[in-house]
């Protein structure tokens, strides 16, 4: 099998058989990291990353502009700025578009780009199923949009309640973009959640046990494992739906005998834990901004009790035929752990010095404004009271502060505070600080004024309202607010363009221009193509920081490293990467084309299908392109037993009890590391 | 030492502040309390139900807004009181000798948690939640409660794009056919329980007037219970809330509360059929025009000579939805027996008069006022103009570009008849 010139071949774990690299025609891996197809063909973890943010910004602003059309209809009585049909195919696309191509890629932005580096990865644990993920996405997102061109976006609202998404009552082909755009988008989600929970679980740094993760790492594998059981939920609503619709299945056909419920059941399984998919992600991120720029520690003693009582609410509320008591009680009671997560925030942030960094404004605009959406969801989980309150613009108003308040204003923050780690420059700090009051300002003028008019009888999803019906003040205040909205929107973009244009020819900001927490920041800005030099042996939570700074017996901080000296400086050469493939991209394009062909012709599905079996078959039998190139998965699980060998000589106060190269105690935390670290191309920061 | 500085100075600014937030606020409230009606408001009950409601959310909102208060009061207070102000942070960085992002010397201590503390928020908000509850539960049961009798009064509302039809059940019976169906206008007796039964014939709708109760959604293949009750005589709005198509928006309704001997009014004249108009009579014609155009659709009791069980038979077949492809079936729209005792149509978007003050007595037609000729002719001539549908598929009314205006205004002179 071997060619006799190469050394005999030697199998070791998680190693395959490796083949020689000569040159198989298309079945060799691209070369070349710069230009398109370094972009194209990546499965970098940081550039898929950065990839998943740009689409997300991008979607932003058509989710964005859908907005504004909505709020210039509504901006007076009779608006006849869109027609109906319009109108019901602009406010669908906006809610889809928010929540599946904006959020969710948002955070699948930032659970790429820094996971792996939160938990002291060289990448996740299936590259090429990453860059799968991602081309995925973006083949859902824009076959969703390119029916705006092919006679009508989908109309039936984000939630598409049966029967009105049915043929008949909604005949354009927009709810089908809607159930097969949706469903390429799941394909992505899935793949990243098994992708990433594999990568946690296995990949981890020595030492890195998985209670001395950050918070961010904790709340992104949470969310995995939501988008794992949420998922499948809404795969199964939506292929009953696209049968109904494209072969007349009759699922939802009352006359049929179906219960048009059933589609809320299902829709709601998945529709409730989205929710958490949507705000736990931010959650993360302000648990990483409000310690750095407080500088003290995330204050949480019993903070995981809370999240017990959110799951259990979780798995109360989505099953079976739901009392309404039951319902309400369990939904009132997501109060409690929400609570105690703000005043962690805000204890946390108790006797620090608090730097206001653009980062830190956003995330502490964000508690005030989840605050608010919190409170307001305390006010009609009394079901009585949501009898007046649901589908009015008093619950518009709620999840607003919730989702935009909450979720999106904390990814502004992440995008500001991780900036420099990511593109080797800060953003403009005082742009950065006039865009959040606008925005902020804008934010609260938009839908502040909805509560009211939420109780004013205002309901949601109508094109127009009479002019007798008392809403005109606040209306008019909300469609001003948003353009407010959009001028913040646009001084996030235009401190991207200023930002970019100074740093060009400027050296690049530190490894850790915050003097900041997780291990993100221990290594060069940008993040190199290998992450770190060497692998990081960790004793302790924050082990980054307690490299810099040690707690004296009197509770006094003092500095024993700089940033720089701790840190890795990115010269490292000798790590092991995976190549680049053009399968994850040529599978992802077979998508669409199968939807197209289920709506307009079955041979064009035929032509999709044969694209993805072809671009798999090319998957598996690609060559990697040297022998070691395939040696990816090292295996850092750490043993819990060993670790906490490691705590104990580490210590509390101890400066840097793990070990530099120069640290004395190298000997021995090398033969830790060894029993830890097991089979690693990489080498870890112990040896000389 | 550095601390009580900032506190003394703190102080007035912060007081300074909150009562600036407060004004604001105020003035805010005020420019809400000088607007003009809310036809729809859900905070100024008119009903039993309404009023259980409120007295559940106000408390509720209270403590909300208590809690609100404290948050962001604390958020503001440590903002200012926590705050690294621009000279500090200059004289650090200028102290220290590493380019970091702060200075070496000033990191508070480090806490990590506090278990009594975090034992504390969490058991506080649990149990004033508990009480809260209790409470919820009360008036979960309370809302459900059902204290008409079994022979009172029962409306079945049937939801369908876009307009609402009321088909009442006097023996309280539902079984059996309807007493009287008519659309868009709930007519009912003040301060007494009226059961209603909920359901829909094509999409999901939801039947709110929330003066009187909270929504109930209108599920096709369903029947969901509601009641309603109301404490005043009076016209109280309504408003699908239940997303539906294209003229969600336009899908409204009012609920029409009279005193008992008006009811019985009421009652009496709308049991009575239509009779057929003879050749000479004024309206004749317009009623050769009806039978012509508009009794594939709409149903006038004794005229149109369409059985009502019929009826209701070709609303199931369209309830079908799927299987109805071309024809718009009979049944399908308002029944039009007395259309002219009604003050709105084409889903209670349009007023049926002129005169929009005189919505009470509501038996007396003529002292409403003149016709609003402009708006039915105009619905006549081209509805889909006025109200987005999908004709063709057998959603609402289509255009009728074949009638002359000589037509069209014999066919109004006829609907006048239909008192």
């Amino acid at each position: 099998m071997t060619t006799t010139s190469e050394p005999p071949l030697q199998l070791t774990a998680g190693e395959q058989l490796v083949r020689p690299s000569t040159s198989l025609g298309v079945l060799s891996r691209p070369k070349g990291d710069t230009g398109w197809q370094s972009w194209l063909f990546t499965v970098d973890h940081k550039r898929i990353g950065i990839m998943y943010g740009a689409a997300a910004l991008l979607f932003l602003v058509m989710g964005g502009v859908e907005a504004l059309l909505i709020r210039l209809q509504l901006a007076v009585p009779g608006g006849s700025v869109l027609s109906e049909d319009a109108y019901n195919q602009v406010f669908t696309m906006h809610g889809v578009t928010m929540v599946f191509l904006v959020i969710m890629p948002m955070a699948a932005a930032f659970a790429n780009y820094l996971l792996p580096l939160q938990i002291g990865a060289r990448d996740v644990a299936f590259p090429r199923l990453n860059a799968f993920s991602l081309w995925c996405f973006l083949a859902g997102g824009i076959f969703l949009n390119t029916s705006w061109f092919l006679g009508g976006a989908p109309d039936g609202g984000w939630f598409g309640y049966a029967p009105n998404s049915g043929l008949v009552y909604s005949p354009s082909n927009g709810m089908d973009f809607y159930a097969l755009g949706l469903q390429i988008a799941g394909i992505a989600s899935l793949v990243s959640a098994i992708n990433l929970i594999t990568t946690v679980l296995n990949m981890r740094a020595p030492g890195m046990t998985l209670f001395r993760m950050p918070v961010l790492s904790w709340m992104l594998l949470v969310v995995q494992f939501l988008l794992l059981f949420a998922i499948p939920v809404i795969t199964v609503a939506l292929f009953l739906l696209s049968f109904d619709r494209l072969f007349d299945a009759n699922f939802f056909n009352v006359a049929a005998g179906a219960d048009p419920l059933l589609w809320q059941h299902l829709f709601w399984i998945f529709g409730h834990p989205e929710v958490y998919i949507l705000i736990l992600p931010a959650f993360g991120i302000m648990s990483e901004v409000i310690p750095t720029f407080s500088r003290k520690p995330i204050f949480i003693a019993i903070g995981f009790m809370g999240w017990g009582v959110w799951a259990h609410h979780m798995f109360t509320s989505g099953m079976g035929p739901v009392s309404v008591a039951a319902f309400s009680l369990s939904t009132m009671f997501i109060a409690v752990p929400t609570g105690v997560k703000i005043l962690n925030w805000l204890a946390t942030m108790w006797g620090g010095r608090i730097r206001f960094t653009t980062a830190m404004l956003y995330s502490v605009g964000a508690v005030a404004m989840f605050t608010i959406g919190g409170l307001s969801g305390v006010t009609h989980a009394v079901a009585p009271a949501d009898t007046q309150q649901t589908d009015t613009y008093y619950i518009v108003a709620h999840f607003h502060y919730v989702i935009f308040g909450g979720s999106l204003m904390g990814m502004l923050s992440g995008i500001y505070f991780w900036w420099p780690k990511m593109f080797g420059h800060k953003l403009d700090e005082k742009l950065g600080k006039i865009g959040f009051w606008v925005l902020l300002i804008g934010f609260n003028l938009t839908f502040g004024p909805m509560h009211i008019l939420g109780l004013q009888g205002m309901s949601r999803r109508i094109h127009s309202y009479a002019a007798d019906s008392g809403f005109n003040l606040w209306n008019l205040f909300a469609t001003v607010g948003s353009f407010v909205i959009a001028v913040g929107v646009l001084l996030f973009f235009w401190n991207i363009g200023v930002s970019r244009r100074r740093a060009r020819g400027a050296p690049p900001v530190g490894p850790d221009p915050w003097d900041a927490r997780g291990l993100e920041w221990m290594t060069a800005s940008p993040t190199p193509t290998h992450n770190f030099d060497r692998d990081i042996t960790v004793t302790r939570q924050d082990e980054f920081w307690h490299r810099k700074w040690r707690i004296g017996d009197d509770g006094k901080v003092t500095r024993i490293a700089r940033s720089e000296d701790v840190a890795h400086d990115g010269s490292a050469t000798d790590v092991h990467l995976p190549s680049p493939s053009y399968w994850p991209f040529v599978v992802a394009l077979g998508l669409p084309l199968v939807a197209y062909g289920l709506i307009y012709n079955l041979w064009i599905t035929g032509l999709g299908a044969l694209v993805i079996l072809g671009g798999l078959y090319a998957w598996v039998f690609e060559p990697p392109d040297d022998p070691e190139a395939h040696a990816h998965d090292d295996h850092h699980d750490a043993d819990p037993s060993d670790d906490s060998g490691n705590g104990a000589s580490g210590g509390g106060t101890s400066p840097n009890g793990d070990g530099e190269p120069d640290s004395g105690d190298g000997t021995r935390q090398l033969a830790e590391a060894g029993v830890a670290g097991g089979p690693s191309a990489q080498a870890t920061e112990e040896q000389p | 030492m550095m601390g009580a500085r900032t506190r003394g100075r703190l102080g007035g600014r912060f007081w300074r502040r909150l009562r600036l937030v407060l004004i604001a606020l105020g003035a805010a409230l005020a420019l809400t309390a000088c607007a003009d009606e809310h036809p729809l408001d859900t905070l100024t009950e008119a009903g039993p139900d309404a009023q259980e409601i409120n007295d559940l959310f106000f408390p509720v909102l209270g403590v909300a807004i208590v809690v609100f208060f404290l948050v962001q009061g604390a958020i503001i207070y440590m903002v200012m009181r926590y705050r690294v102000r621009r000279r500090e942070a200059a004289a650090a960085a200028a102290d220290s000798d590493s380019d970091d992002f702060y200075g070496d010397e000033d990191y508070p201590e480090q806490v990590h948690g506090n278990l009594r503390l975090e034992l504390a928020w969490t058991i506080i908000p649990t149990i004033l939640l508990a009480v809260i509850s209790v409470f919820t539960l009360i008036s979960i049961v309370e809302l459900n409660e059902v204290t008409a009798a079994e022979d009172d009064l029962r409306v079945t509302v049937v939801g369908q794009q876009w307009w609402w039809e009321f088909q009442y059940h006097l023996d309280g019976d539902t079984s059996t056919p309807p007493d009287i169906v008519t659309a868009n206008e709930l007519v009912m007796p003040v301060r007494q329980q009226v059961p209603l039964e909920i359901t829909s014939r094509d999409v999901i709708h939801s039947f709110w007037i929330p003066q009187l109760n909270g929504k109930r959604d209108a599920v096709p293949g369903r029947t969901h219970p509601w009641v309603i009750e109301a404490n005043e005589p009076g016209r109280y709005m309504g408003q699908c809330t239940e997303f539906c198509g294209l003229s969600h928006a336009y899908m409204r309704m009012y609920a029409v509360v009279l005193e008992p001997a008006e009811w019985e009014e009421w009652v009496q004249g709308q049991m009575v059929d239509a009779a057929p108009l003879q050749p000479g009579e004024p309206g004749y014609d317009g009623q050769e025009v009806f039978l012509a155009n508009c009794a594939n659709c709409h149903v006038v009791n004794g005229v149109t000579d369409v059985d009502l069980d019929d009826q209701l038979d070709g609303m199931d077949d369209y309830a079908g939805g799927n299987t109805i492809t071309s024809a718009l079936v009979a049944g399908a729209a308002p029944n039009l027996t007395h259309l002219a005792s009604r003050t709105t149509f084409a889903g209670s978007i349009f007023e049926l008069y002129e005169d929009r003050a005189e919505r009470i007595p509501y038996l007396e037609v003529a002292v409403r006022g003149d016709l609003n000729r402009g708006d039915l002719e105009a619905w006549i001539r081209d509805a889909p103009d006025r109200k987005a549908n999908d004709a063709d598929g057998a959603r609402g009314m289509t255009a009728f570009p074949g009638l002359t205006e000589g037509e069209i205004d014999a066919l109004v002179e006829y609907l006048m008849t239909l008192r």
